[in-house]
């Protein structure tokens, strides 16, 4: 169990050199928006990897209400994390895609503004996390559950929204040997993914243990030292 | 304006190669076809077209790539970083302990 | 039934406390004017048409303003008098408490709307095509609101016992509320606009206040406890903030000694 998350880094070091490759010498380049969109191979699984570990973490803060277990709450923290650090990814790589493809880098589009609302969401539940007064970890789950539940309704909110708005040009269909390619680079990345996200929940829950065994030792001491 | 002033350039010396082929058709040279000074002309716009845009894209590319892997090597020094910090503090707590 | 009367009951012990004093409302209310004199002052120069697109915005961000101002208060009672602990041992359904706490933010956002939109109005002429359809725009506000006050009562709740921390709530209230602020938006423009699809709009925001409201109560009773026992005396030792703090004073302690 404990080099299942090495084993998976592993995994996504020998896979990204082949994704790469791949990428550029094995994918035909698309017609319409040219080299260019060799971002795309990379920025859409990170996007749907950020919509993941948002569920995920909102899964697992309404885990971590209902049975009060350490296990899910470095589960939910780890995911937020996760999905913060996608979705700088998908806020960054998207607007330099679009700035190469369709010359502006934000027309605010729907998928735009809802992903970084998303994103807005998951950095107060880091925000809240690590500045919240003594009983944070309860309202940031909620406010997690709430993001999770609230990534449809984002979704749906903008695009109403946008229909006051000017529409902007979308990918069209591609061929299937790009998806095929985009779902090894989803392979690679959700390998990375996982990978860190085991690891940032094993350091959180170590993290407790340490507390308590400090706290523990602390009070042991300090029953010691007046006897 | 500004692409067709870089175009200027190097239209120069293919028009004057144009004009020493064109009049005189010695023998044992052969005719050069399609290369009259428009064609040409178009042609040299598009690969500067097509090379500006390879730059770009080119410039796109590295910069999405570099941001996507540099997120994630910070964050991988940042668990790194707290895994030491956490073994540090798991061996005082172990040295207090003896 | 019996939420209810409790709901009621406690709503109405609030207003009559609020009604007495006329704190939230005033402050709330004067907070509105300075907003919308201030709207003036910064739009005072767009041409009608210009008017028109910016007034759901300046509608909806006065709300949002005034909306977090009142939440940071809401909870102030009972934080100050201490009653938040005593309420969740009286055999009162916390549901009561949720939901009594929401209407009266209700009550004080409206009124504030009450004051805001028919300054608009005055200040800009273009505004006025509120007043052709009253019940639009009177079911509008109810229900932009209402969604607005479900979300930020649940967090106003958590973060009730904490003094200080009033940032975290627009932190939190802006990202999460952003949705019912985007579809009331919308249908602003369409009440403006005269589109045919108002009562279509309005009716997805009633749904999704539905949503809001369950959501927020059910997760009001776990954010509420975490609350009123996150005093020291109270804490667990497990995953725990104040776990957190008394570890670094552990371990700070145990330093010299070594």
């Amino acid at each position: 169990m404990k080099y299942i998350p090495y084993a998976l880094l592993v995994g996504a070091a020998a896979l990204f050199p082949y994704c790469v490759q791949r990428v550029f010498l094995h994918t035909p380049i698309e017609a319409e928006m040219g080299t260019a969109q060799k971002i795309f191979y990379f920025h859409v699984p990170l996007a749907w990897i950020c919509m993941l570990f948002a569920v995920i973490c909102g899964i697992a803060a309404g885990v971590q209400l209902r049975r009060r277990s350490e296990r899910a709450e470095a589960l939910a923290v780890a995911a937020g994390e996760m999905t913060v650090l996608a979705g700088v990814g998908v806020l960054i790589t998207g607007p330099i895609w679009g700035d190469a493809t369709w010359g502006t880098p934000w027309t605010g589009d729907a998928r735009q503004v809802s992903t970084a609302l998303l994103w807005l969401v998951f950095v107060a539940y880091l925000l809240v996390r690590e500045y919240g007064p003594p009983n944070s970890e309860r309202i940031a789950a909620a406010l997690a559950i709430f993001g999770a539940i609230d990534v449809p309704i984002i979704y749906y909110a903008v695009k109403i929204w946008k229909t006051t708005h000017p529409q902007t040009g979308v990918v069209g269909s591609l061929p299937q040997s790009m998806w095929n390619t985009l779902f090894i680079c989803l392979a690679a990345l959700m390998m990375l993914s996982i990978a860190l996200v085991w690891i940032r929940a094993a350091q959180a829950r170590l993290a407790i243990a340490l507390d308590q065994a400090w706290i523990a030792a602390d009070t042991q001491q300090r029953a010691a030292q007046p006897a | 304006m500004d692409e067709l002033n870089v175009f200027e350039q190097p239209e120069q010396p293919e028009q004057a190669q144009a004009s020493t082929e064109a009049p005189g058709e010695a023998p044992g040279t052969t005719k050069v076809e399609g290369r009259d000074p428009a064609t040409v002309r178009l042609k040299r716009a598009y690969e500067a077209e097509v090379e500006n845009k390879v730059a770009s894209d080119y410039s796109h590319i590295v910069w999405a790539y570099g941001v996507i892997w540099a997120i994630f090597a910070i964050y991988g020094a940042i668990l790194w970083r707290r895994a030491s910090a956490q073994r540090a503090d798991l061996a005082a707590l172990q040295a207090k302990h003896k | 039934m019996r939420l209810l009367r409790q709901t009621w009951l406690l709503a109405r012990n609030d207003l009559r406390q609020e009604a007495r004093r006329l704190e939230l409302v005033l402050t709330a209310g004067f907070f509105t004017l300075v907003v919308v004199v201030m709207f003036a002052l910064a739009f005072f120069a767009l041409d009608g048409s210009v008017q028109r697109k910016a007034i759901p915005g300046m509608v909806w961000l006065c709300i949002a303003f005034v909306g977090a101002l009142t939440l940071t208060r809401v909870f102030d009672r009972e934080r100050e008098s201490n009653t938040l602990a005593a309420l969740l041992a009286a055999p009162v359904e916390r549901l009561a408490i949720y939901l009594s706490k929401l209407l009266v933010t209700l009550v004080v956002l409206l009124s504030c709307s009450a004051l805001l939109v028919p300054g608009l109005g005055l200040l800009f002429p273009s505004s006025q095509v509120f007043s052709a359809n009253p019940l639009a725009l009177v079911a509008l506000i109810v229900l932009g609101c209402l969604g607005y006050a479900a979300v930020g009562t649940l967090f106003a709740a958590g973060l009730a016992t904490s003094s200080g921390k009033n940032v975290l709530l627009s932190v939190i209230l802006y990202p999460l509320t952003t949705p019912v602020l985007l579809f009331a938006l919308v249908a602003t423009q369409r009440l403006l606009e005269g589109h045919p699809e108002l009562w279509g709009t309005l009716s997805q925001i009633a749904a999704l206040d539905v949503v809001l409201i369950g959501v927020g109560a059910w997760l009001f009773e776990t954010v509420l406890i975490g609350a009123a026992h996150s005093s020291p005396a109270h804490s667990s030792p497990a995953s725990n903030g104040s776990a957190r703090a008394a570890a670094v004073s552990a371990r700070a302690r145990s330093k010299p000694v070594n």
